[in-house]
């Protein structure tokens, strides 16, 4: 690889990152598209790849969320049980559709996810950063568990965190306030995409070259984006990432229109 | 009793933190040196098993604060995690 191609994935990575860490997503519908896109990396490597990218995500932040005690590792620890076992299937699953189906199942994702940070955008526009946190108790576990299992079945096969899966039902179903769901699902994707980040790497689907400069630069960025979060208003961010989400959607089902991704 | 035990987030914060920092140092120094040797990779590479590692390694931390506070229940959710986890190591990397 040449240094040019190196530092671009890096400044990827960073952007990827820090936007992550900023609007709460697991920079994963960034970093997948461009590599298959732009890069020309099959689905399934582009897949194993951002895995990574979402272990590093998840791990920068949640080393920040957790030292302010927002995260509720009880609550996260007991979710993981539903997100490893469909992580798990999903990652063995993914290895048998086709690179064109999967590129279609992303970009269906990525309108979804699109669609629900419009949605937060909305919430966060007036919003009033509240400092303490109410006092909760997580409800409706089945529920909990059953989102969970979704949620760690479509981490394993597209490569994504699955924040907006889980985070809307620990806020709605759950009676989870919304910052500690957002804190316990970034904590959550750390071992959901190492589960299925095994798998991937087992099926040699995980390229070194590519990948290093992408996590040292996602690495970089959510350190800086989780450390600056709670100074800034997140609107412009977040309708920057639906921007680019959308794009990014608009471009993955052009290349499948036109034949792409075989 | 309070969900937050400010011992058990110490000890998981400093996990994450320690495995964050310890892998963007193998993986920047990786990245350095297989301009310079080509042993520079096997570098790069220690630095991605770190961080695949890391999120193992705090469901262990997890699981013996939960045992230090007597939490048995959670505790067990976490032994029940570090199970499929390593069953996926199993499934994956060692095949």
């Amino acid at each position: 690889m040449t240094l040019a191609a190196a530092l671009l994935l890096i400044l990827i990575g960073f952007v990827a990152g820090g936007f992550g860490a900023l609007a709460g997503v697991g920079g994963g519908i960034i970093v997948t598209p461009l590599l298959a896109i732009y890069f020309g990396v099959p689905m399934h490597q582009a897949i194993g790849i951002t895995l990574l990218c979402v272990i590093a995500t998840s791990t920068a932040t949640s080393s920040q969320y957790v030292e302010r005690h927002v995260t509720d590792i009880r609550l996260g620890m007991t979710l993981e049980l539903a997100t490893t076992v469909g992580a798990l299937i999903a990652a063995l699953v993914a290895h048998r559709i086709n690179r064109r189906t999967l590129a279609m199942l992303f970009a269906c994702f990525l309108l979804y996810s699109c669609g629900s940070l419009v949605k937060k955008a909305w919430d966060a526009r007036k919003e009033k950063r509240e400092e303490t946190i109410p006092d909760y108790t997580p409800q409706n576990y089945p529920v909990g568990l059953a989102a969970s299992l979704i949620a760690g079945g479509f981490s394993g096969l597209l490569g994504i965190g699955g924040g907006p899966i889980k985070v809307p039902v620990m806020f709605l179903f759950m009676k989870v306030p919304l910052r500690v769901a957002a804190a316990t699902s970034n904590f959550m994707i750390g071992v959901t995409a190492a589960t299925s980040a095994y798998i991937y790497w087992g099926h040699g689907d995980v390229r070194v070259d590519i990948a290093a400069p992408l996590v040292a630069g996602v690495f970089a960025g959510s350190l800086l984006g989780a450390r600056i979060s709670p100074k800034i208003r997140t609107f412009y961010i977040l309708m920057l990432v639906v921007g680019i989400t959308g794009w990014l959607a608009m471009q993955m089902i052009y290349k499948l229109i036109t034949g792409g991704f075989r | 009793m309070s969900r937050h035990s400010i011992a058990a987030n110490r000890a998981l914060s400093l996990t994450l933190k320690i495995g964050a920092y310890t892998a963007l140092a193998l993986i920047v120094a990786g990245l350095l040196l297989q301009w310079a040797a080509n042993w520079g990779t096997k570098v790069t590479v220690a630095g991605l098993l770190v961080l695949l590692a890391t999120p193992v390694l705090r469901i262990v931390v997890a699981c013996i604060q939960f045992l230090r506070e007597r939490d048995f229940k959670y505790a067990l959710v976490s032994f029940g995690v570090l199970a499929i986890v390593v069953l996926a190591y199993f499934l994956g990397i060692r095949t």
